[in-house]
């Protein structure tokens, strides 16, 4: 079993690699949590918005970023509604807190690893903007939900919400692989285009070497 | 054949920014074709593409009820548009209804083709552009130059000026540069809209789901921050199930830009809600606090009733197609006219658009197969094309001149083979010392403008095989079937092969009932001739019940064995007689390894030589090895050439109607050989010989080109005939 995980651990490093995004490893908590320290320090970041995420929820990562000084919003209204301007910044026209947000985290429902993909799922779009808008996009993945194929990743999303009557998948579910890219500014074929300057994905992997 | 296209190839030739977007693409499209099958059975994953949207086509209606009722339960808007107007009157009401000034649009061919920009502005609503190509297009007022890579014709300075002038600011034409104002200016536009419109690549009955594939991100910026979003769907895009949806997303990235995946693909299926349970309704998220679909039809589900053309409909617009068709590569894809482009395009341009330019979309295909064979949908576009240009010319007829000669002269093989040789003397003042035609009165002029051609023999292959009509006593009884080419142009070759067959304890005679095999009718869609003239040398071929039929131009072995059944498939006794004849139908290479399979390898000659693969004898019958294998067995050695798959630019029809584009075709093959360095090309295609020799004879080359037969004749040439020749 753990070396089935950590089979699909490389895959997906090598896949989403290529694909132009950087892929770190954590093996416990505390060590999510200092990676995106570092990414803050690195970016020099002020600003932080932070979409849905069990896995930042656990590690605290709000809380940790406050007290290195960064303003962080969660983005989820329907989960853990911000104070009233918040929710104002985040529904006004402008969208700008996503916008000025330095730092964009969410959390990948599934990952696909023969692809190198992250599936990031939700209903009220908060996730779309985190992963669009800000000037860095980090997502967090939990590698227990890291799957083989993309044929796996239908079933799990196709499985997801057993209390659900209609068993609907989410109203969004963006598919996440690498960095983006344009090849329409002549002279530079694969330029970072209208999205984040970079991808990272972190993912936590309980036990395995990378701690 | 049509003057207006003929000067529209004129001008995309002489277009410097065409041909220079192509020269710089082409290495990129070249590795995009060989990166789609990396690692992966393409045939396998292509099948099973073509499956689902065969039968998701059928269940067309269907999956359009389910995909209504399904998004409508989420909260989304649907409105079914039968034609383009319809959907533009539907998005201005939208529009309008909600005081919506400024809107940002994401890539969607169905837009185009509706011209749902155009409407919009024309109102004075501000639409943007938000895919970098299609901006600047929107920018430079052109069309796309290629379906995905739309703006690839514009140059670097060009693309300064209209973003200079777009952002306001004085920009440097360095690609940094220019992206971070692209950036800047799209930001702004982005923020200021009240409306996304976005297209859709796939879209799922089961879930009411729209899936849209895109790399740069701005299509999650135009679905998701603006108040409205309104997604144009065509009803052909309906997949059953998400499984479905995911087969042809194996494919789609591959075949489009040689990527796995793209980097985001968007599965939305309602407006956004601020709930965590997908079903709950009555609240607005983050994202757009509308959804509306609109499924388009506009001509959509009538062409799904054409049983003849409804394939046009599983195209998944990859754009594979275009990548390697030689006619797209010379001329680019706004000489096809309106939006889509290439051979698939031409079909979809005269069912959804414009049936006006049908007939001269369909007379630029050269029959080279080259897109069928990469089309992730498994799509046959040649083919439509000949019935496009069959079903033009029974509901147009055809002008009196080719009815004459189509009808009168080719269909009537006595009056065809007359016309022919008297041909032979008008054109006795035009012979070089060395026998060759190179400057020919018009109409022809620009014919041998192009390529150096060989005289017309008055004393046929026909004429000197008189006594080889009937079957002699042979281990293998073949018949001869040689095409026009070698009858009338090249009657050694004919000759060649009689001898070397010989070799093989083969004694083959020739049915003096042949005559043309038709493709000339066939391809300009006359296809009462083609039927004609199929049954006369169906008859003429199975008379003495020969064991094969040899054949020296794989065009005429692609009618003889493929098309020939299918012609006559009405007629159950026309239809076994032709399988019967199709079955026996041997390539020349192909028939001396199977009558010789333990024949050893002959020492090495010590000669490099190069081998061109005729389209029809490479895609058409799938032969490509038996013809190397043959000659690597003769002791040569083969160095492979770039490209050696694609076509000559004989085309058939091409080299008499646009001479000019087979001649474009034609120098980059003729690059390709002169690159490879060797002296000696050889090919087994009559056609391609003549395209090949007349070419090179007119670059002054000294590079042989030679059909198989030929070559291996060269070694002593053993008179076992007598043909007092």
């Amino acid at each position: 079993m753990a070396a089935a995980i950590s089979d699909l651990i490389e895959q997906f490093q090598n896949e989403a690699g290529q694909a132009g995004a950087i892929v770190q490893i954590a093996s416990v908590e505390s060590k999510v949590t200092t990676l995106i320290l570092n990414l803050s320090c690195e970016y020099k970041a002020r600003h932080v918005v932070i979409s849905g995420s069990p896995l930042a929820n656990t590690c605290r990562l709000k809380e940790v970023l406050v007290e290195a000084g960064v303003e962080v919003i969660k983005t989820a209204l329907s989960e853990q509604p911000p104070g009233i301007d918040d929710a104002k910044a985040l529904t006004d026209k402008p969208k700008r807190k996503y916008l000025e947000a330095d730092l964009g985290i969410c959390e990948a429902s599934v990952g696909i690893a023969e692809t190198g993909t992250l599936v990031i799922t939700g209903n009220e779009g908060d996730e779309r903007l985190v992963t669009i808008l800000p000037r860095i996009h980090i997502t967090l993945l939990n590698a227990d939900n890291l799957l083989a194929t993309m044929e796996d990743a239908v079933a799990r999303l196709k499985s997801g919400f057993p209390a659900d009557p209609g068993h609907r998948i989410p109203r969004y579910v963006t598919y996440l692989t690498g960095r983006n890219t344009t090849g329409d500014i002549p002279g530079a074929l694969t330029a970072r285009a209208q999205g984040p300057e970079q991808e990272y994905v972190v993912i936590f992997s309980k036990g395995t070497g990378g701690g | 054949m049509s003057k207006a296209m003929e000067k529209k190839i004129h001008a995309a030739l002489q277009d410097k920014r065409i041909q220079d977007a192509f020269q710089t693409w082409e290495p990129i499209l070249k590795f995009i074709s060989r990166a789609a099958g990396l690692g992966i059975d393409y045939e396998a994953a292509r099948g099973k593409i073509h499956s689902v949207k065969e039968r998701c086509i059928d269940e067309s209606p269907q999956l359009v009820e389910q995909f209504k009722r399904v998004a409508v339960e989420a909260g989304a808007q649907i409105y079914e548009a039968k034609t383009g107007q319809d959907a533009n009157d539907y998005i201005l009401k939208v529009a309008s209804d909600n005081g919506v000034k400024s809107i940002v649009k994401s890539t969607s061919s169905l837009a185009r083709e509706i011209g749902c920009r155009e409407a919009l502005e024309k109102v004075g609503l501000e639409v943007t552009e938000t895919d970098v190509g299609d901006w600047i297009i929107q920018l430079a007022n052109e069309k796309p130059m290629h379906m995905t890579a739309t703006s690839c014709h514009i140059t670097i300075e060009q693309v300064t000026s209209l973003l200079s002038r777009a952002s306001g600011e004085k920009l440097e034409a360095e690609p940094q540069c220019l992206l971070d104002a692209t950036r800047r200016t799209l930001r702004k536009a982005f923020i200021r809209a009240d409306m996304g419109i976005s297209g859709a690549n796939i879209a799922v009955a089961e879930s009411g789901t729209i899936v849209i594939l895109t790399n740069e991100g701005n299509e999650c910026m135009v679905t998701t921050m603006p108040r409205l979003h309104v997604a144009l769907v065509g009803i052909e895009k309906l997949v059953s199930t998400l499984e479905d949806a995911t087969v042809i997303l194996r494919l789609l990235s591959r075949a489009n830009m040689g990527m796995k995946l793209p980097v985001y693909i968007s599965h939305i299926s309602g407006p956004s809600i601020a709930d965590s349970s997908p079903t709950a309704l009555g609240t607005t998220g983050q994202g757009p606090a509308e959804l509306h679909i609109v499924l388009v039809d506009n001509g959509r589900s009538n062409l799904r009733q054409l049983h003849e053309f409804r394939e046009a409909l599983y195209c998944i617009k990859c754009g594979a197609c275009i990548n390697v068709c030689p006619v797209f590569r010379s001329l680019g894809g706004q000489t096809y006219g309106h939006i889509y482009q290439g051979g698939i395009g031409t079909i979809l341009t005269a069912f959804l658009n414009d049936s006006e330019i049908a007939s001269d979309l369909a007379s630029l295909c050269m029959g080279c197969k080259a897109c069928t064979a990469v089309c992730p949908a498994g799509i046959d576009i040649p083919g439509m094309i000949t019935r496009l240009r069959a079903k033009i010319v029974t509901e147009k007829g055809l002008p009196w001149t080719k009815k004459m000669a189509y009808r009168s002269i080719l269909g009537n093989p006595g009056r065809f083979d007359n016309a022919v040789r008297a041909a032979s003397f008008p054109q006795r003042p035009f012979l070089d010392n060395d026998g060759m035609l190179r400057r020919l009165p018009p109409p022809f002029a620009s014919l041998t403008n192009t390529i150096s051609l060989p005289p017309i023999v008055f004393r046929t292959l026909h004429d000197r095989l008189k006594d080889f009509a009937k079957p002699r006593e042979a281990k293998a009884k073949v018949a001869f079937y040689a095409g026009c080419v070698c009858n009338y142009a090249y009657p050694e070759l004919g000759m060649d092969v009689i001898n070397i067959l010989g070799r093989y304890d083969a004694q083959p005679y020739f049915p003096p009932g042949q005559t043309c095999c038709g493709a000339p009718a066939f391809y300009e869609g006359v296809i009462d001739t083609a039927v004609s003239l199929a049954k006369k040398n169906i008859a003429a071929l199975e008379v003495e019940n020969p064991d094969y039929i040899v054949t020296v131009c794989p065009g005429c072995a692609a009618m003889l064995q493929k098309e020939y059944p299918r012609l006559l498939g009405n007629d159950l006794g026309w239809k076994q007689r032709a399988g019967k004849v199709a079955g026996k139908i041997r390539d020349f290479s192909q028939l001396v390894t199977e009558l010789s399979p333990s024949a050893g390898k002959k020492a090495a000659r010590n000669k490099r030589i190069t081998y061109h693969d005729p389209c029809h004898l490479r895609r058409g019958l799938g032969i490509y090895r038996e013809p190397r294998q043959l000659l690597e067995r003769e002791g040569y050695e083969i160095v492979e050439m770039e490209d050696s798959d694609v076509c000559c630019g004989f085309g058939g029809k091409t080299v008499l109607e646009y001479p000019e584009l087979s001649d474009s075709v034609l120098q980059r093959k003729l690059d390709k050989i002169i690159a490879i360095g060797v002296d000696t090309v050889v090919t087994n295609c009559t056609a391609c010989v003549l395209q090949l020799r007349g070419g090179l004879d007119k670059r002054k080359s000294l590079i042989k080109v030679m059909h198989s037969a030929e070559l291996m004749a060269v070694e002593g040439k053993q008179l076992t005939l007598k043909t007092g020749d």
